[in-house]
């Protein structure tokens, strides 16, 4: 096996042999924080060995259904390396951060849902990829209702059923796909490279589109597939959460570009003002949303679909300076939300409670606590110095580029991120603390441990960009060129 | 022309029978029940490891041709038929030892009764003719009509007993009647020369074999459980005891398909446009009606039950795909009758290690708490129920993938639309067995269900589950899902070899 199989395959592997032996739960945590280590150290050594060129590296191939074409294709390229390190990076922090979580399903099935994602993200087959967009849901469905809060079994249910539902009506698409490439070729296969040559009719590629598209979409979610978001953010223990947004919900986007724009390039390019228009409307309605909620975790949910909302705004404007922010800001997001969800998770653990108005004054007694939140905060909002300014300044551009109005409607992005983020921060870090509250405990030291590197990440993200965009910018560059070509023919 | 016979293709079935004469007629004192269990199961076992050879190559042969007239084929299809066969029974015996050793009703003849099922199942898969396949089906329907109705003190037994045995018994006669329509055209009831008949006559003579197969085609679909004949599965799968269950879900029913692809293939693909609009709403039918029906269950018996009628409609979904491509879609069928079988016999073989001989049905209720007592049965319980439902990285996710894939080839688009939004509706009952298992505490304190072959059977199917589904065969020598698509293709081609 290769660097990337041992990436997918080491935390499920681990997870797997965790259930089958009999190990405490303290054996369990340090195991699964072992293995969740080393592969974020496998990452950084991909990170340093990535050539910043525009090719697909690190590529491993071997047939698995040889009938059907189908085989074991993984590679990474400019715009997966980000949301690679991303899932590779947060998921030791999840676990030091909150090492006090007793319960050992909660870490066998995150270690089982980050080798779901990391495969999904470096899956060049579709049979592959559907098998990780499918499974990676599972752990998922399991912490949801094993550990969750509320009408927990009936939302996991919800959420799975759902998205389920998305996959489901992908896989005919896929199917449909691979099918015409073989009465047009005379022989299968899977391979995102071999499929993208296929030719079909305006009303087949808008039909598989459509297919394809339903299945982001929730996944994201976009407007107006959102239904099971908040709910689902509301009763999911934390961990779970870090995973659903700051990974899950990036995979999504990140799929329309890898998987729509290769496989359906005019059709998306036809359609783009619409989902344009789509992401743009998502920016400000969940953002409204988002400033009206009581409950600290839907502000949250909210919050992100608001950003992944501008995310595909960045990749549906089909222009350098879009992709390359929306493939930094699925780095910069993810790090922030996953921060702030951690200490959400933290809160909780002192507080007992996810209501904004039961909070107050925490930056009296909890300083560094507060320092922190403020940080993450800020890197969402987008203020200079933080990796946020980096990634929406570069999107924000390439709309203006794009068109005046829609550049217009996405510089609103940062001006309602604000609205709702200094509202919360001054109802929670500010003020008089609650009447009932306990003082706050201030952050532990493996808190501390957990949270450095990411406040790190963002400000290093922040100040010195060049540093990580040159790894992006080659293949967003081959990408946008191919795709003007493709179009002006 | 095929090379005659030797009689060491027809082993296992003198294996069977011999076990089968030996209990009958030694049925005394010294065959006890668990002596009676070990014969039947290492009689099974046998014939399973010799028929091991013939699966990978496509191969074909008459039997003896003075002995059989040319009645009895053996191929690789029938090959792949007795082996799944075989292993039903054998996890049938296995799994059911909790329940049969402690269900009072299950005595000697229940063995030999089994036996004679999987013999008459086995002589199915190799019968060549329609008047052999008909004695062949009825040999091993009464056998399980009779084991239906084992529990005689039990009145849903009873019931399901008189339920099958009238409609299936009044359903054959059309078999009857769709074999004496063709013969009266064809003159013959050997598949080879009828095919021989349909192939130099102009389509639209063909009035009587086309009438005949449609006849034919009732009797499967009944046996299959199909909608608008498929009512009595409810009754009959809740009312028998539950390794019957599971061999009638899991093996009885595609027996059915050994005889009715062999039919379909061999003779009627010429006049597929004929069947093609019938299968077609049959599958609709099927499928619409089952998960209407699974999802209003609350038993998980009654549950699994209706399910079946979903995937006896993703079958029909199959059947329906192969006018235009033939071989692909059939071998796509075979798969799925693989997958089936071991998710099915797994799934009700759980139920009866949990309900260890007691005949009250299951609820939803009872399996909550499973997961914390039991945990690997839990983990085995859920991953048939994800090979059932058609989640990625089991053999279900596979066979739902060629049934699909197999629509779209022959321009069923829309029909496999409507399979997947089965699959769909399917992710809720079978998700809410998963549920129960997992997120609600154990009302009652831990039971210890020992039988350690039965359990050990239950992880070695779970396991042969997931491997079907991800494993290949170019890792390690045990056959993966690429080994298994394979041999479904080649029992396919070996149809055509005659």
């Amino acid at each position: 096996m290769a660097i990337l199989s041992w990436m997918i395959f080491l935390p499920i592997l681990t997870s797997i042999a965790l259930f089958l032996l009999p190990l405490g739960l303290r054996a369990t945590k340090l195991l699964s924080l072992a293995a969740s280590l080393g592969v974020a150290a496998l990452s950084l050594w991909l990170y340093g060995h990535f050539e910043p060129t525009a090719a697909m590296q690190f590529v491993e191939h071997t047939p698995w259904i040889p009938p059907y074409g189908i085989s074991y294709h993984v590679g990474v390229d400019g715009v997966s390396l980000p949301l690679v390190m991303m899932v590779a990076l947060l998921m030791p922090l999840i676990g030091i951060g909150l090492y006090n979580r007793d319960r050992k399903g909660v870490w066998l099935n995150l270690l089982l849902a980050q080798g779901g994602i990391m495969g999904a993200v470096l899956a060049l087959d579709l049979m592959l990829f559907y098998l990780f967009w499918e499974t990676m849901l599972l752990p998922i469905f399991f912490l949801i209702g094993l550990y969750g809060y509320g009408r927990h079994h009936f939302i996991t249910m919800k959420f799975t059923i759902y998205t389920i539902f998305g996959s489901l009506m992908m896989l005919v698409g896929i199917l449909f796909v691979a099918v015409t490439y073989y009465q047009q070729t005379g022989s299968f296969s899977f391979a995102l490279d071999d499929l993208k040559t296929i030719t079909l009719s305006q009303r087949e590629a808008l039909f598989a589109f459509a297919a394809f598209m339903l299945a982001f979409a929730i996944k994201v979610p976009l407007f107006p597939f959102h239904t099971w978001l908040s709910d689902t953010y509301r009763s999911a223990p934390t961990g779970a959460v870090v995973v659903l947004s700051a990974l899950m919900a990036k995979l999504g986007v990140y799929a329309i570009w890898r998987f729509l724009f290769t496989l359906f390039d005019a059709t998306s390019h036809d359609l783009d003002i619409w989902f344009v228009a789509l992401g743009l409307f998502g920016l400000i309605y969940f953002g409204i949303v988002a400033i009206r909620q009581q409950h600290i975790k839907r502000l949250f949910a909210y919050s992100s679909a608001s950003h992944l909302s501008l995310m595909v705004v960045g990749i549906f404007i089909y222009d350098q300076y879009g992709l390359t922010g929306a493939a930094y800001l699925i780095a910069a997001h993810a790090l922030a939300s996953g921060g702030l969800f951690i200490m959400v998770g933290m809160m909780y653990e002192r507080t007992r409670t996810h209501a904004i108005d039961a909070m107050g004054g925490i930056a009296t007694t909890a300083p560094r606590f507060a320092l922190f939140f403020a940080l993450f905060s800020l890197a969402i909002v987008g203020v200079p110095g933080t990796a946020g300014f980096v990634a929406e300044l570069l999107i924000i551009l390439g709309a203006f580029h794009t068109h005046p109005v829609v550049g217009f409607v996405s510089a609103t992005t940062i001006l309602i991120a604000m609205l709702f983020m200094f509202n919360l921060l001054t109802r929670t870090l500010y003020g008089k603390p609650a009447a009932s509250a306990k003082p706050f405990e201030d952050l532990r030291p493996n808190e501390i441990v957990a949270l450095v590197p990411i406040a790190l990440l963002i400000l290093a993200m922040g100040i010195f960009p060049n540093l990580f965009l040159k790894k992006i910018e080659p293949t967003v560059e081959a990408s946008i060129t191919a795709a003007k070509v493709h179009h002006a023919k | 022309m095929p090379s005659d016979f030797s009689i060491a293709l027809i082993v296992p079935l003198i294996i069977l029978g011999t076990a089968l004469l030996i209990l009958l007629l030694g049925e005394s004192k010294y065959y006890t029940k668990q002596r009676a269990h070990l014969l039947s199961l290492g009689a099974v076992v046998g014939s399973l490891l010799l028929l091991q050879g013939d699966l990978f190559a496509a191969h074909s042969a008459l039997l003896n041709r003075e002995l059989f007239n040319g009645m009895l084929i053996y191929d690789t299809f029938a090959t792949l038929f007795m082996t799944l066969f075989l292993i039903g029974g054998a996890m049938t015996l296995s799994v059911g030892h909790a329940f049969i050793d402690k269900a009072p009703y299950f005595r000697a003849e229940a063995f030999v009764l089994l036996l004679l099922a999987l013999f008459g199942m086995l002589l199915l898969a190799m019968a060549h003719e329609l008047f052999s396949a008909l004695v062949a089906l009825e040999i091993a329907s009464m056998s399980v009509y009779i084991l239906v109705g084992l529990n005689r003190e039990h009145r849903l037994s009873a019931e399901a007993f008189f339920k099958y045995l009238v409609l299936g018994a009044f359903m054959g006669s059309f078999y009857l009647l769709g074999m004496a329509l063709i013969y009266a055209q064809s003159g013959s009831t050997h598949l080879g020369e009828i095919a021989a008949y349909i192939a130099v006559h102009p389509l639209n003579e063909l009035y009587l074999v086309i009438a005949g197969g449609m006849l034919i085609m009732t009797t499967v679909l009944f046996k299959i459980a199909a909608v608008p004949f498929g009512i009595w599965v409810l009754d009959v799968y809740e009312g028998a005891s539950l390794p019957v269950t599971a061999f009638m879900a899991g093996a009885f029913k595609i027996a059915v398909f050994a005889i009715a692809l062999r039919i379909f293939i061999v003779d009627y693909l010429y006049l597929q446009q004929y069947y093609t609009p019938l299968l077609t709403a049959a599958a609709i039918v099927t499928i619409v009606a089952g998960s209407l029906s699974a999802v209003t269950q609350s038993s998980v018996r009654r549950m699994l039950a209706a399910s079946s009628i979903v995937h006896s409609g993703y079958l029909l979904i199959g059947l329906a795909s192969m006018g235009s491509i033939g071989s692909s879609a059939a071998s796509a069928i075979l798969f799925y009758l693989i997958a089936y079988m071991f998710s099915a016999v797994g799934s009700f073989g759980i139920l009866s290690y949990i309900a260890r001989g007691s005949s009250r049905p299951l609820t939803y209720e009872d399996l909550k708490g499973l997961a914390s007592h039991h945990p690997l049965i839990a983990l085995s319980l859920s991953v048939f129920m994800l090979s059932l439902a058609g989640f990625p990285s089991t053999i279900g996710f596979l066979g739902k993938f060629y049934i699909f894939t197999g629509a779209i080839e022959s321009g069923l688009t829309w029909l496999a639309l409507l399979g997947a939004l089965a699959a769909f509706v399917s992710i809720y009952y079978y998700f809410r067995v998963i549920a129960m298992l997992y997120f609600h505490p154990a009302e009652d304190t831990k039971q210890h269900y020992g039988y350690p072959l039965s359990f050990a059977v239950i992880l070695l199917s779970a396991v042969a589950v997931l491997w079907g589904g991800i494993g290949t065969g170019l890792m390690t020598l045990i056959p993966g899902a690429d080994v298994l698509t394979d041999i479904a293709r080649e029992s396919i081609r070996s149809l055509h070899l005659l």
